[in-house]
């Protein structure tokens, strides 16, 4: 007996699409990069939310001068005397800036993998939340990446970008009872940085471009590190939004407060 | 009713290809997407034409062969419908509707509106399959699920791998569709046996060929099949659990 294949003689003939090539799974494997966006991501937020707490010192009703430079003043000594001078500073920016690299460099590469890989015809697509914020990750990223360099370069470094009266000299003496300290004074500089309207501007416009970055990457966290629990994605989507308007209302305010003489 | 129809006609794999318009001018609104196409091939034929090439077997939904695109949409303007369920009454009398092959490069085209799909067959043949000895059957209550888990191991196991998901995705990616396979078996006791192997292969299989998950949520808009979104955190879950167990198979 034969079966109905074997009869057709055409059977060769029926053409056959190229197949991609059998080269080995790409390295590192995309769900790995997926997990250090989200673990450096993370990180990130962490930062950010830590960021804000000193920020919002500026907002303190008696003497936010002195709170905010006192702050400055303890994060470069933090965990001494177990680590000396500022070696918790420097951990902490090692950090930072080894979770950037990686996150960019897996953004990168990601987004190269994506648009590889899909197709020529264009797609009607669905304008939803995620599919307008979520396409444009590597814009915003790449925005993000630019204010970094600003950022420090302004209020950190002082150079190229920073106000005229920037100082990183001991002019603040901070009082705790009978000690005094000279302390560089990081209030006037964020404040004589801030009353240039253009530095301002671009402050509050960086805000709202991270708020967005947020508002997805937080959703994509929940994913990446494979939250399936219908419970732990809704109250993450809910957290989301709410991350990302704390850090966008709670950092912007700040430019526009003091263009408006709010503080000074 | 009118209907003016953009196809894309591609004659080999090799080929450039390029859209061809016709009429077809006695349309029904109660037509599916398919039989449009086959009215339009009657046309085609009795005019000495080359019919266009499709794909279709069951066209009730449940077999998933009939992929295509419709105003660059998969399946067509309904969220969660296989083309052969979708209706000319979506449109409106003298519209054009543009029939292109699924997107993605990972399923190159064959001819005309044919897509090479064995890409998805390639993730399941990489373990959505379960090669343990499962015996003969068992005594009833012996091997206990829960309600719960059976309904949702039913829900992921729904999938009936149109592709649709690849070419809704920006990125091409695969991740509903192994994702729906992988939560599936993972919720049931004999899949349980493989479940973190089956991970690890079939992740690495599918990012072998396909892209990138960007939580964007296009594809469980376009699944005929429903399959939640939260088969997209399945695959890193399985396969972050995966990593967990080293050389262990389950
Ligand atoms: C304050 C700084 C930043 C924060 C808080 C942040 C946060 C995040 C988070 C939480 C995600 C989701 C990660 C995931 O689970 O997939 C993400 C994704 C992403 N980030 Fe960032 N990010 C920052 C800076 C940057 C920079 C400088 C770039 C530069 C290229 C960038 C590019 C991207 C891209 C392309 C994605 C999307 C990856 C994908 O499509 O899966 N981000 N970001
Ligand atoms: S997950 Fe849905 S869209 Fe993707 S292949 Fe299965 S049925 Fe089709
Ligand atoms: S023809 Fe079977 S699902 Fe459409």
């Amino acid at each position: 007996m034969s079966s109905g294949i074997q009869e057709r003689s055409d059977v060769d003939q029926i053409p056959v699409a190229k197949r991609p090539a059998t080269s080995p799974p790409p390295r590192p494997q995309t769900w790995l990069l997926k997990v250090i966006m989200a673990a450096t991501g993370s990180v990130f937020i962490m930062f950010l939310l830590f960021h804000l707490a000193g920020n919002l010192k500026v907002y303190l009703p008696d003497d936010p001068q002195g709170h905010f430079n006192e702050y400055a003043h303890w994060l470069r000594g933090l965990l001494n005397p177990l680590l000396p001078g500022s070696t918790f500073l420097w951990i902490f920016r090692g950090t930072l800036v080894a979770c950037l690299i990686l996150h960019v460099y897996s953004g990168l590469t990601l987004w190269i993998r994506a648009h590889r890989l899909r197709g020529r015809h264009p797609r009607k697509v669905h304008a939803t939340k995620h599919h307008l914020i979520g396409r444009t990750m590597l814009w915003s990223g790449l925005i993000i990446l630019t204010f970094i360099v600003f950022h420090l370069l302004d209020l950190t470094i002082g150079r190229v970008v920073e106000s005229k009266q920037f100082s990183t000299a001991p002019t603040y003496t901070l009082t705790h009872g009978a000690t005094t300290t000279e302390v560089t004074d990081a209030y006037a500089n964020l404040i004589h940085s801030f009353e240039r309207w253009p530095v301002a501007a671009f402050y509050v416009l960086v805000m709202v471009v991270i708020a967005f970055h947020l508002s997805h990457g937080i959703w994509s966290i929940a994913n990446d590190f494979g939250a399936t629990a219908h419970r732990v994605r809704s109250l993450i989507l809910l957290l989301a939004d709410i991350v990302a308007l704390v850090v966008v209302i709670g950092n912007a305010s700040i430019p526009l407060a003091v263009l408006a003489g709010v503080i000074a | 009713m009118r209907l003016i129809l953009e196809v894309w006609r591609q004659e080999s794999p090799d080929a450039e290809g390029s859209f061809e318009t016709h009429e077809v001018l006695d349309a029904t609104p109660e037509m599916s997407l398919l039989e449009l196409l086959d009215r339009l091939n009657h046309q085609l034929v009795d005019n000495d034409q080359e019919p266009v090439a499709f794909e279709s077997d069951c066209r009730e939904g449940i077999c998933g062969t009939c992929g295509l695109d419709v105003n660059g949409v998969p399946h067509g303007p309904e969220d969660n419908v296989p083309a052969c369920g979708q209706h000319v009454r979506s449109f409106a009398d003298g519209q054009t509707v543009r029939f292109t092959p699924f997107r993605a490069k990972s399923f190159p085209v064959i001819r005309d509106l044919i897509v090479d799909r064995t890409g998805l067959d390639r993730i399941i043949q990489a373990g959505g399959t379960i090669a343990v000895d499962a015996g003969t059957a068992p005594d009833a209550d012996t091997l206990l699920v829960t309600h719960d888990d059976a309904e949702r191991a039913l829900d992921f196991a729904a999938c009936i791998g149109c592709g649709a998901c690849v070419s809704a995705c920006p990125n091409g990616a695969a991740y509903l569709f192994t994702g729906a396979k992988l939560a599936h078996l993972a919720l049931i006791p004999h899949g349980k046996q493989e479940r973190a192997k089956r991970a690890r292969s079939m992740i690495a299989q599918m990012q072998h060929e396909f892209g990138p998950c960007s939580q964007i949520g296009e594809c469980a808009l376009a699944c005929p099949a429903e399959i939640p979104l939260v088969a997209i955190a399945a695959v890193n879950r399985e396969r972050l659990r995966a990593g967990f167990k080293w050389r262990k198979a389950n």
